[in-house]
């Protein structure tokens, strides 16, 4: 019981009359790399939300090294170590890229609430964000707004800003969506790195195939906001609901 | 080796701030200035307030003090991304306070001076805080609609208070000397400034806090700026009160010059006023209300007179509302960004596109 570091337990969400996510249950392993796949509404993103605190749950309860964290506010649960990624590019655009970077370091300490000292007394967080920049590969960029970076620059700010203040869980919302397809392999190849340094827990929703199979332990499958299966990759893919649902739909209209 | 960096530092800090101290050494002689050319002394004339020095001291100090406010409103505008149309209910309230405890209570001037600013800046920032936990948990709109309906409440409910004279307001007498802009304008005049220099160098040194960083980050994205673990309320909090102290302060010096404290200090326009010298300024940068409070306040002085453009007569006093009306949307067009944030937007194009 002690290897699940973040844990659901019969999650329910209802937007109206639709149950975007439906009596899901779901135990992420500490150190794995846990993937939630499904066809286009199947409820991942929604799934996604729940376990990070974007949306309170109809019903079921969601737990962090065996504490329920249901009613745990969004900024809390930063503090408690999980990070996420959002799929649709989520920065501070009119604020450089180291900025937003060294905001995300700044988070998690104790000095918030100094109002008169230079907030670039404190190098401590310039140089975290320094350092998780030159892991990303904006290192070059930091003095520039973030909003003018090209789409998988904000990609890989994206991760930095969720790197930086170093969360225990890792919950990364389609990371790769919109990026061009070869930069995809050096993105996915951080994210690797990442894992082997800090011994993180990876929470990954993707669309991304081949990501998928190559990155992850442990695939979740959904489909109209149930479970439909779960497994390794090689037991996934042989899965004959799956490739009815979901992987047979996809190849066949990416080969059509 | 000490001593050397220390005087290295303050080299630093002044050529960084040098057109600033420019202006602030500008307006220090300024009145000395208007005085030696016109030759109406800044200390008034036979003994009077009168003459030109004095009277552009006057046109200068109400630009301070829309400047305070203006500054004041920026830093939750501009700076936090919260929008308030009730701003006037702290630079009201200040004013009613500061008034009710020179006037009403029966103190000696001194003792009511000190006691009316500390109650009205506590009471401000307080109230201000409250405001802001009732709504501040709702998004934008929700929150400028309440601060205009508090704001108007209090307005309609001074202007029928028996106690302090409904709508005719009351004046304010009891001033210690040195504060009475009547006998001691020129004083007067250097007191707004150093609160004006006073506001700026806070909101500059707290904007480059890290707690004015986490205020940026908010305006720029709430909800990023909580997944990453700030608990914004209490950033938006702060702001608010701290800018509601400010537009106290702000009112404070308005009755005192006025000498007067009426229902209008509560009024839409002291709402108005501060968002459109925001916006025309630059929303989010720190000379832009000054820009803004200044050229807006200034053109209504100046222009405030008859043009006679062959058979067109033009009064602009009386159609002033129309007048600004068309600055501003002059101003929105070829300055989207205001004066101050296009100027800075094409200053470091041009810079990034030389280097």
């Amino acid at each position: 019981m002690s290897d699940v570091i973040l844990e659901a337990r019969r999650l329910r969400k209802q937007f109206g009359g639709l149950a975007a996510v439906d009596d899901v249950s779901l135990s992420i392993k500490r150190g794995s790399v846990h993937s939630i796949i499904g066809p286009n509404g199947a409820g991942k993103t929604t799934l996604f939300n729940l376990l990070t605190g974007t949306y309170k749950p109809t019903a079921g309860q969601v737990f962090f090294k065996g504490e329920d964290i249901t009613h745990v506010p969004l900024h809390r649960r930063a503090h408690l170590g999980l990070g996420r990624s959002f799929q649709i590019t989520n920065i501070f655009p009119n604020l450089t890229v180291l900025e937003n970077v060294r905001l995300a370091a700044q988070a998690m300490s104790e000095v918030n609430f100094h109002l008169l000292r230079r907030a670039d007394h404190f190098k401590s967080f310039i140089e975290r964000a320094q350092q998780v920049l030159e892991w990303v590969g904006l290192a070059d960029m930091a003095g520039l707004p973030a909003t003018v970076l090209p789409h998988g620059g904000k990609r890989k700010l994206e991760l930095a800003i969720l790197l930086a203040p170093d969360p225990e869980v890792l919950l990364l919302d389609e990371p790769t969506a919109g990026m061009a397809s070869e930069q995809v392999p050096e993105l996915m190849a951080t994210i690797q790195e990442v894992r082997r340094q800090g011994n993180k827990t990876i929470v990954l929703v993707e669309h991304n195939m081949n990501v998928v199979m190559n990155i992850s332990d442990i695939i979740t499958v959904m489909n109209l906001g149930k479970l439909l299966a779960e497994g390794t990759p090689a037991e996934v893919s042989a899965n004959r609901t799956v490739q009815a649902v979901y992987l047979g739909e996809l190849y066949t209209h990416t080969e059509g | 080796m000490a001593n050397e960096s220390r005087l290295a530092s303050w080299r630093r800090v002044v050529q960084e701030n040098a057109p600033y101290l420019a202006i602030v050494i500008f307006l220090i002689v300024f009145p000395h200035l208007v005085g030696w050319i016109t030759g109406d002394s800044p200390f008034g004339v036979g003994g009077r307030p009168r003459g030109q020095s004095v009277f552009w001291q006057s046109v200068l100090i109400e630009v301070f003090i829309l400047t305070i406010l203006t500054m004041s409103y920026n830093l939750i505008f501009g700076f936090t991304g919260v929008i308030s149309f009730g701003h006037a209910l702290f630079f009201g309230l200040g004013g009613y306070i500061l008034g009710g405890a020179l006037e009403l209570v029966g103190l000696s001037p001194e003792v009511g001076l000190l006691a009316g600013v500390a109650v009205g800046v506590i009471v401000c920032g307080v109230l201000g805080f409250a405001m802001g936990l009732v709504t501040l948990r709702l998004r934008g709109v929700y929150f400028a609609i309440f601060t205009l309906a508090i704001a108007e409440m209090f307005f309609i409910y001074f202007g029928r208070l028996p106690l302090t004279n409904a709508e005719d307001g009351f004046s304010l007498n009891a001033l210690p000397d040195l504060i009475n802009p009547t006998r001691n304008r020129l004083t007067y005049y250097y007191l707004t400034l150093f609160f004006v220099v006073l506001t700026f160098v806070f909101i500059r040194r707290l904007m480059h806090s890290p707690t004015g960083k986490v205020m940026l980050a908010i305006r720029e994205n709430e909800g990023r700026a909580q997944t990453i673990g700030f608990n914004t309320l209490r950033y938006k909090l702060l702001a608010i009160s701290l800018s509601a102290m400010m537009a106290s302060g702000a009112g404070m010096l308005h009755v005192i010059l006025n000498k007067k404290v009426g229902p209008e200090i509560l009024g839409v326009t002291y709402t108005v006023d501060p968002l459109l010298m925001t916006i025309i300024g630059g929303v989010g940068t720190f000379s832009g209300p000054i820009v803004g409070a200044a050229g807006l306040h200034l053109s209504e002085r100046v222009l405030n007179r008859q043009f006679v453009i062959g058979p067109l007569t033009i009064d602009v006093g009386q159609n002033w509302s129309l007048i600004l009306g068309l600055i501003f949307v002059l101003v929105v067009l070829v300055f989207p960004k205001g004066i101050i944030g296009t100027w800075t937007q094409w200053r470091t194009r041009r810079r990034s596109s030389i280097g």
